[in-house]
């Protein structure tokens, strides 16, 4: 008899157990689910926005073509079809310019862009492109200067590399002030190397400086101030993290804004400055 | 007549090329795809290849490396929708000479259509020591740039500039192909970069001299002659 008691207690106690065990992983499921529903909610807004972006920054200029061929084609003027022929195919360079930055930046984030690792001598590199960048920025009376630690050799991408730091100078040639100054750093920094570019500019308010990574976020909010595709900086994140670095953005000692970028360099990469 | 060969499915867009390219002064072959290229390739005598990446049937790669596999030479400009360095790199590994990405200028695509077949025209006449344009001589070997005599004091990548526009001299080079073959970045930034350079170089080699020989070719890039 004690026996069979015995047996339904265990019974019980087992099927308590699983039942227990059940309604837990049940639990943890729907606080699971409770965080990908926020994820995706979150995910959700943040592509709605992307895509509110999108669209204006594609139908802008898709507004302006319409209405330049339409005023074209009203007009019986070869001179006059011909100059909208021409604003025509601007507009058309700046949409082209819009889909192979969002092109590179979506196989950027979905890792199907390859990267070609080398050895890149990357002091010699940002030395390059200084040079680059120097007849353009003092045509904007700006100062370009680079502080440049010697011999940083990091494994990674070139053509990266060079679209990281392009982007970041072709974003301070637009928002710094003539009679402003612009600073590249770059040091060795334990097992990383780290390559500030800052400015003495008007800076980034801190509530935007998480937001002007993304794709078409602008500090001005009627999306006027446009030249370039409104995707530089998203691109300059979206590369340095397919080189396991990533970017960001405090206040510059300059009084602007400081771009910060940090890439791996293990130690034996980073080989010693010469005395 | 200079003969070309056009592998590209999308037909709208063979025929403006080839008319354009026809009004540039080349006799133009089309093929709509990738196994009709290959065959009409073998057949002919064609002093370039314009080949696209994405066919229906045989890709273009694929057609570009039959071609070389058996030993045919002729260059070949690769066109790709796509884009991505990889695209590039690949390309140029299995053949291609130049690699332009769609949607491309036309003026882009014949500018560098121009640079293959004078690279294959200089081809074969020894490594040259000397180059010069009217008055103006760049020696290789010292690495220095006289203009009518008068030693005119270049930094290296102006002497890279100019060297690069003087073995293109009266061909129209774009600022893609500058930036591609002075500084070898392959993208382009959305700064004038390039612009200001050539400027600077012109201060140099231009300014105190009576014919200007760098000219600027409105929306399509830049030249170097001796006339206007």
């Amino acid at each position: 008899m004690f026996g069979v008691w015995l047996s339904l207690v265990l019974l019980l106690c087992l099927l308590g157990g699983v039942a227990g065990f059940w309604w837990l992983q049940r639990r943890r499921q729907q606080q699971k689910e409770a965080l990908l529903r926020r994820q995706l909610v979150s995910v959700t807004q943040s592509s709605r926005q992307t895509g509110d972006n999108i669209a204006h920054d594609l139908r802008t200029p898709l507004t302006r073509l319409r209405a330049d061929v339409e005023d074209a084609l009203r007009h019986d003027d070869s001179e006059m079809h011909r100059a909208t022929l021409e604003r025509v195919l601007d507009e058309i360079q700046n949409m082209q310019n819009i889909v192979n930055a969002l092109l590179a930046l979506s196989q950027a984030e979905a890792g199907v862009m390859r990267v070609r690792k080398k050895t890149v001598d990357l002091s010699g590199l940002l030395e390059e492109l200084i040079e680059l960048y120097i007849p353009s920025a003092e045509e904007r009376q700006l100062t370009l200067q680079g502080r440049i630690a010697p011999n940083l050799n990091i494994e990674a991408d070139r053509q990266l590399l060079a679209r990281i730091f392009a982007n970041l100078f072709d974003n301070e040639l637009k928002y710094v002030p003539a009679g402003g100054t612009i600073l590249l750093t770059a040091l060795a920094s334990g097992p990383h190397v780290e390559i500030r570019v800052e400015d003495d500019g008007p800076g980034i308010p801190v509530e935007m400086r998480d937001k002007i990574f993304e794709r078409f976020a602008r500090l001005d909010p009627s999306r006027t101030l446009s030249g370039g595709s409104g995707l530089g900086l998203s691109l300059v994140k979206a590369f340095a993290q397919l080189l396991q670095g990533e970017v960001r953005v405090v206040e510059s000692s300059l009084g602007g804004a400081a771009f910060i970028l940090t890439l791996p360099a293990s130690a034996a990469e980073v080989s010693k400055p010469s005395p | 007549m200079v003969k070309l060969l056009i592998i590209e499915d999308d037909e709208a867009a063979a025929g403006s090329l080839k008319r354009g390219l026809a009004e540039a002064g080349y006799a133009v072959e089309l093929a709509h795809d990738g196994e009709r290229g290959l065959q009409q390739a073998q057949a002919g005598d064609h002093d370039l290849w314009v080949i696209d990446i994405m066919l229906p049937g045989r890709d273009g790669l694929s057609v570009l490396k039959a071609l070389r596999d058996q030993g045919r030479r002729t260059p070949a400009l690769i066109l790709s929708a796509l884009g991505k360095v990889d695209d590039r790199v690949e390309g140029l590994r299995v053949g291609g000479d130049d690699y332009v990405v769609k949607p491309y200028a036309f003026d882009e695509l014949l500018a560098r259509i121009e640079a293959l077949l004078r690279r294959v025209r200089s081809f074969g006449s020894g490594p040259e020591t000397m180059l010069e344009l009217a008055d103006l001589k760049m020696d290789l070997l010292s690495r220095s740039v006289t203009r009518g005599g008068q030693e005119i004091d270049l930094q290296p990548r102006e002497f890279r500039l100019l060297e690069y526009l003087m073995r293109h001299a009266g061909q129209v080079v774009t600022r893609t192909m500058l930036l591609e073959n002075v500084w070898e970045y392959f993208f382009d930034p959305q700064t004038n970069v390039v612009d200001v350079h050539i400027s600077r170089l012109r201060q140099k080699i231009d300014k105190s001299f009576a014919t200007p020989l760098l000219h600027t070719v409105r929306g399509r890039g830049y030249i170097l002659r001796p006339e206007a």
